[in-house]
């Protein structure tokens, strides 16, 4: 067991945050969604109180409950009063330990899911999203929706989730992250106690390989009627936290898509009001993860807007950055860093993003003077090593029969897909 | 010209709020915090859409975008520019009460952000190229908040039928007509009706030395001269007597659900007790509403419900998503049992504590940092008069007993002056 800890006196909240190796990336082909219910399975029953009970329990005391699968870990947390940093423990002690995964529970947290599955076909934002991620990493565990399928979610079984909980809640696995209103010694003696149910275990490794860049440029089109509007979101992929360039791509995005003032966003909404927002990722993951740009223009002006992004896009790994948006950036990112240290729960969060994605030990300590260090010779290579405008995936969330024809004439597609709004 | 403290307040057991003001009528209220070396610096001003005019809706919202532009000494796009140099983060909204630029930065860009803030206040230049572009901007914002989205399609329905005279009926972003139609000229006579320092509130909190801010300040803004602002054509809304029914069939694959009861506004004494009713019968998994509708029947996928926190009487709204073999009328039988059932019988005490409890987490997560400190401080200013109101409101629900919970539930929970909203789906869930 590891525990991080981070105390600030300034506020009467405790947060307690337990995370385990083991996400939906070590899901089951056919069985996407299994740490997602493991985790939510957690507030839905222990051996001495029924879902309701826990619920009532937590609001009572002045906590705040969340559980989370992402793709390699799956997370049990509490915000809460530090009055009431001890019970709350007890119950969350309990909730780990002993878990009731009753039977007729998980069939109505299975019917909950599936209904808040469809209902999530009503966020054009999310499905732009999740066909961008389905078909940019394809095979890849990365391509995985956390929640899962319908068929998969159904297909979960008491007996699998028994297993989840058996390999994985241990404390050999498990990293606790303490913070707030609690001194060191107390948030220790908390992440004993919160652990004490479990047996020691074994660690889980992370399963997913690097992923491969698409061939092409390639089109999807998510089709839904009467959209007014597109959703874009333009995806290959970007960079891995230990690569040497990391910290020079990351300072070349900001200058592309990555501040308000950026290129993208000067382009498409200050220039020409083609969208509220229009801005560029650097994801990062255990693996390499997606560079992304999104934009949200009218349907009108949907075909050409994705085409100015291609056009910048090409544009950024062409011609590099200049140095003056190179000492732009550096003065943002160093100056506004002061903003991811300035509360105890965003230090502990660096903390556990260190722990959780083995990241170098001082990737969030050193990252200003790192910025600092980048010349405009090594940004602008690391743009040419890393982003590829001609091997990415383009998905639009709109009407097909409106917009489709435009979409297709925008570049020279190695392929075109249109997929219905409710594939998944 | 340079500010006076006119006094003190208590915010919380640990931090003092200063309020001082200028000759020019306006108000700064300060809390020295030196937690981090950042400072969150707010400018709220006292408009919003409730003062727009039929025909000219969205003008604060597309006038808010407008203040980032353009000034006597600052070409376009160069605000912005020089303070994300500085390491800034800049940003604002519009709401129905209010509207409110912030600053998040570090502390050495102090003296930046008062010389940049002060000058877009006097200063700003309006023509017809940003403003086209601009207008723009916010259509693609109305488009991606509002007409392709089925939540925000709802709420502007249901605000607009449950409003018949008050402001509250136009929606902040604008009717997209209005929005298209507004021009240089109306932006113009909106930051010469509204924009001057008498109906202002600088709201500051973090890591500052404080005389050496108030002589930035003086020199800043004291010079700036008062203004006549102008008077809002308050319109009470009359009593609602019957229900208002409206039908929306949008392209979703499940069937929703709004409804608005009309609720004191956020100052009343009923406030607090209102605020807990809704707790216990919507917030969280332990509430009444998410157990009975979700968890046990569940003929809902998800169920919310809130007071509208307003200067004027407003809408305690509640919104339902049906389970894909559900629809309105068994989500609205099943919604009406549980509110006659907290109208004929009052919650229990422990249901009292569950809410209390619930509310002085969510407001204490609000402080966490300078920018929600002076968020919550800047909001309860404008809406409560009382800048340490949030606090003022614990206490106050400390006080709320079970009597005064059925007795809201009573008074406001009227079947006959609620507005509803049933959205039926064109989609195909299957």
């Amino acid at each position: 067991m590891k525990v991080l800890v981070e105390s600030c006196e300034a506020l009467p909240l405790v947060q307690i945050v337990v995370s385990f190796a083991g996400g939906a990336a070590h899901d089951p082909p056919d069985r996407g969604g299994l740490a997602s219910l493991a985790s939510r399975m957690l507030r839905r029953g222990c051996q001495s109180m029924k879902a309701e009970q826990i619920e009532a329990r937590v609001d009572s005391l002045g906590g705040a409950l969340s559980t989370h699968a992402s793709l390699g870990s799956t997370l049990l947390g509490c915000e809460m009063l530090s009055r009431s940093a001890e019970p709350l423990t007890e119950l969350l002690s309990e909730v780990l330990g002993r878990p009731s995964f009753d039977a007729e529970e998980l069939a109505k947290l299975q019917r909950q899911a599936e209904a808040e599955l469809i209902s999530a076909r009503d966020d054009d934002g999310l499905l732009a999203s999740r066909a961008l991620r389905r078909h940019l990493f394809s095979s890849h565990p990365h391509s995985r929706r956390l929640m899962g399928s319908i068929p998969s979610l159904k297909a979960v079984s008491r007996d699998e989730l028994l297993s989840f909980h058996r390999r994985h809640f241990c404390r050999n696995n498990a990293l606790v992250a303490v913070c707030g209103d609690v001194d060191h010694d107390r948030a220790l003696e908390l992440a004993d106690r919160l652990l004490s149910g479990l047996p020691e275990g074994e660690a889980t490794d992370y399963p997913a390989a690097e992923p491969e860049a698409p061939l092409g440029r390639n089109l999807v089109i998510v089709d839904k009627i009467e959209r007014s509007q597109s959703k874009i979101g333009v995806g290959t992929l970007g960079t891995h936290p230990r690569d040497v360039d990391h910290t020079a791509l990351m300072v070349a995005n900001t200058a592309f898509g990555g501040s308000f003032t950026s290129r993208l966003t000067n382009e498409v909404r200050a220039k020409r009001g083609w969208s509220y927002g229009a801005s560029s990722h650097l994801t990062i993951s255990r693996v390499r993860e997606a560079f992304a740009m999104w934009t949200a223009p009218g349907a009108d002006d949907s075909a050409a807007c994705l085409s100015l992004q291609l056009e910048l896009l090409q544009q950024w790994r062409d011609d590099g950055i200049t140095q003056d948006e190179l000492d732009f950036c550096k003065s943002f990112l160093r100056r506004s860093f002061a903003f991811e240290i300035d509360t105890a729960k965003k230090r502990l969060g660096q903390k556990l993003e260190r722990a959780l994605l083995r990241l170098p030990d001082d990737y969030h300590d050193g990252f200003v003077k790192r910025v600092g260090d980048v010349t405009r010779e090594q940004a602008n290579t690391a743009i040419q090593a890393r982003i590829d405008p001609n091997r990415l995936w383009v998905a639009v969330v709109a009407t097909e029969q409106a917009i489709g024809e435009h979409l297709r004439q925008v570049t020279d597609w190695r392929g075109v897909t249109v997929e219905p709004f409710d594939l998944e | 010209m340079g500010p006076k403290l006119i006094c003190r307040h208590a915010f919380g057991p640990r931090i003092e709020i200063e309020r001082y003001r200028f000759d020019n009528g306006l108000t700064l209220l300060l809390v020295v915090d030196d937690a981090a070396p950042v400072v969150s610096y707010q400018t709220w001003l006292a408009v919003g859409s409730r003062h727009e005019k039929k025909g000219k809706t969205g003008i604060a919202h597309l006038f808010e975008h407008l203040m980032f532009n353009e000034t006597d000494n600052l070409a376009n796009g160069e605000l912005d520019r020089k303070l994300e140099q500085a390491g800034a983060e800049s940003n604002a909204a519009t709401f129905l009460d209010w509207t409110f630029y912030l600053e998040n930065l570090p502390a050495e860009a102090l003296e930046l952000v008062i010389e940049l803030e002060s000058d877009r206040l006097q200063n700003l230049v309006l023509r017809d190229p940003q403003v086209a572009s601009e207008r723009e901007v916010v259509a693609n914002e109305r488009r991606q908040t509002v007409d392709d989205d089925i939540d925000g399609t709802i709420t502007e329905r249901l605000y607009s039928s449950a409003f018949t005279v008050h402001g509250y009926r136009w929606p902040t972003i604008g009717l997209m007509a209005d929005i298209q139609g507004l021009t240089t000229e109306d932006c113009r006579s909106f930051y010469a009706s509204y924009y001057a320092p008498n109906n202002a509130t600088l709201v500051i909190v973090g890591d500052v030395e404080r005389e050496h801010l108030l002589e930035l300040l003086a020199g800043a803004y004291g010079s700036i001269p008062a203004a006549p602002v102008l008077a809002e054509d308050r319109r009470t809304e009359p009593p609602q007597t019957r229900e208002r029914r409206s039908q929306l069939s949008l392209p979703t694959a499940t069937h929703k659900l709004a409804v608005g009861y009309h609720c004191p506004a956020m100052a009343d004494a009923d406030h607090p007790a209102l605020t807990l009713l809704v707790e216990i019968l919507f917030g969280g998994r332990a509430s009444r509403v998410h157990q009975a509708l979700v968890q046990q029947a569940e003929v809902a996928s998800s169920a919310g419900g809130f007071v509208g926190n307003f200067r004027d009487p407003a809408l305690l709204d509640i919104y339902l998503t049906a389970r894909p073999e559900h629809d309105c009328s068994s989500l609205l039988r099943a919604l009406d049992e549980q509110l006659e059932q907290v109208c004929r019988d009052a919650p229990s005490e422990s249901e009292l504590e569950r809410g209390r409890a619930r509310v002085e987490l969510s407001s204490l997560r609000a402080l966490e940092t300078a920018a929600g400190k002076a968020e919550q401080i800047g909001f309860c200013e404008l809406v409560l008069g009382d800048p340490a109101g949030l606090f003022a409101r614990l206490e106050a629900c400390a006080q709320v007993s079970r009597d005064d919970l059925l007795r809201v539930a009573r008074r406001y929970l009227q079947p006959n002056a609620r507005t509803i909203v049933e959205v039926s789906p064109e989609l195909d869930h299957k």
